[in-house]
């Protein structure tokens, strides 16, 4: 504490002369536990703590459920044949809810009480991509996109406290439809993929089908007005288009060249159309 | 399908709408803060250029003080209508509105009660001036983090103030910030800071108490004030 001022006071040991920080160190040393100060900084350094241990304790679970939303993606990508289908789908929503019951649960309950927008970054990055995860799924069984209302449901837990009678304390995961619409742009990097996927396994009529439903999803996000957009919300729709190109130019070489090459050797054809445009992509799971 | 896209992004859109009006009335009542707070920073910079008048010299600056209390209440009623308009639980969501002008209202009001009564100011007695609540569990209230910013503004007006008292002639006012401004940083220096605005700001500080000691060592050596008591030294040899 008073190190500064003990260095520049070495070798003089004359107890008159005045030093520079001399006011400093004479308040420092006067200053106990007693002081109002002090003790008025005590409570605020316990709130600030208590502040930044809930964010930290919230973002420590948002990687955990990236990466579990992420490998639920890889999972769901390996369905290539029809008899794997269902398996896969089973044990992706399996996967998918045990998250919505445990990881979500456990954001939940740090959440109750708080004012959830305080927290809402920590954990929004493994939100989205939990909405990917979902919204892959959805996809993958329904053909079709559910809305936000059933993921709200789904992570807002009802619990009825053991020792008394009182009606269920409700407690829930915020989510905000921004999460929402940045996971459904996210999740047209993966429905790419599974185009391009689909048509090396021969599957066609699902490659136009995927490429159609993003499409849509594309018209869907120019409906803005780009007042309301931040730079990530463009930057993805920026991806978006990119991956739309490609699904729509394998698309084409589908439709001109099918004919003229055996189907074993068109998939590469064209996947080698769909990349002529593409710069790469950011799909990578990213903490931050 | 195509109309269940279209039923998510249209509810997204409203939402979006609806985000961006209450914006737009935040952003009116904000100005009207800013506004406020400008004219307090205003009647309070006279301190600065207040010859020193041993007789006079509460009087002078209790009145500053005052006419800052007057406009003090405007802005307890601007901050009103402010939490009228923020939805229950929603106070994060639009926080990053009205954080600076708040910062700069807590710094204010440290520096009226400073000027006042010589002691730092407590986060409920701000909370109080500016008609918010002390709590997040009360409603619309007073950021931590936004009144310890304040605080740290309060530390380099007051390094300009010590100088400047110098120059009109009051020497016993340096001494005084002195103590003030080391026992605020002894305070500071209790927080666990992240690596965020609050981190940066109190690493600032440090250069005021530097200003300020220098003040008082000027002040000390020319004898126009008597020495600090001189400390224990222990030999550091």
């Amino acid at each position: 504490m008073s190190g500064k001022g003990g260095r520049r006071h070495r070798g003089h040991h004359d107890k008159d002369k005045i030093n520079l920080g001399d006011k400093g160190k004479e308040v420092l040393e006067n200053i106990d536990d007693n002081n109002i100060i002090v003790q008025q900084f005590r409570g605020y350094a316990a709130e600030l703590d208590a502040k930044h241990d809930r964010y930290e304790r919230i973002f420590k679970i948002n990687r955990d459920v990236g990466i579990e939303s992420k490998r639920i993606i890889f999972l769901l990508h390996t369905i290539d044949k029809e008899s794997k289908r269902n398996v896969v789908l089973d044990a992706a929503k399996s996967r998918l809810d045990n998250m919505a019951r445990t990881l979500f649960k456990d954001i939940a309950n740090e959440l109750n009480g708080q004012d959830a927008y305080q927290f809402h970054r920590a954990y929004r990055a493994g939100l989205e991509e939990y909405v990917e995860a979902l919204t892959f799924h959805e996809y993958l069984q329904n053909g079709e996109m559910q809305d936000c209302t059933k993921l709200e449901s789904a992570l807002t837990y009802h619990t009825t406290p053991t020792d008394s009678t009182e009606q269920s304390i409700t407690r829930k995961v915020m989510v905000t439809p921004t999460d929402y619409i940045l996971g459904i742009a996210d999740l047209t990097g993966e429905l790419m993929r599974k185009c391009i996927n689909n048509l090396a396994i021969g599957d066609i009529s699902s490659c136009y089908q995927t490429c159609n439903f993003v499409r849509k999803i594309y018209v869907a996000f120019l409906g803005y007005t780009s007042v309301a957009f931040s730079n990530e919300m463009n930057k993805k729709i920026f991806t978006l288009k990119q991956s739309l190109t490609k699904m729509e130019n394998a698309c084409y070489t589908i439709k001109v060249r099918g004919s003229e090459i055996p189907k074993h050797m068109l998939a590469d054809v064209a996947i080698v159309a769909a990349e002529e445009y593409a710069t790469e992509d950011d799909e990578g799971y990213q903490a931050f | 399908m195509s109309t269940r896209i279209t039923d998510i992004f249209n509810s997204f859109q409203d939402y979006l709408n609806n985000e961006q009006e209450i914006r737009e009335q935040i952003r009116v009542i904000v100005k009207d803060i800013e506004k406020s707070a400008r004219d307090i920073l205003m009647i309070l910079q006279n301190i600065h250029n207040t010859v020193y008048d041993a007789v006079n010299e509460n009087i002078i600056v209790a009145e500053y003080c005052t006419k800052a209390r007057e406009i003090f209440g405007e802005v307890r009623i601007q901050y009103a209508n402010l939490a009228k308009v923020v939805p229950n639980n929603q106070y994060y969501r639009y926080h990053d509105q009205w954080r600076f002008v708040t910062q700069r209202l807590c710094f204010l009001v440290a520096l009226v009660i400073y000027l006042e009564i010589k002691v730092l100011v407590t986060k409920d007695t701000v909370a109080e001036i500016l008609g918010v609540k002390d709590n997040r569990e009360e409603g619309f209230h007073l950021d931590l983090e936004d009144f310890l910013l304040g605080l740290l503004q309060l530390s380099s007006e007051l390094s300009r103030f010590a100088v400047n008292s110098v120059t009109n002639g009051d020497y016993d006012r340096p001494i005084e910030i002195a103590r003030f401004v080391n026992e605020l940083n002894a305070g500071f220096r209790l927080l666990n800071l992240k690596n965020d605005m609050l981190r940066k700001r109190f690493d600032a500080l440090k250069y005021d108490v530097k200003k300020i000691e220098e003040v008082v060592y000027d002040l000390c050596i020319r004898g126009l004030k008597p020495s600090p008591r001189p400390t224990e030294e222990t030999p550091t040899v």
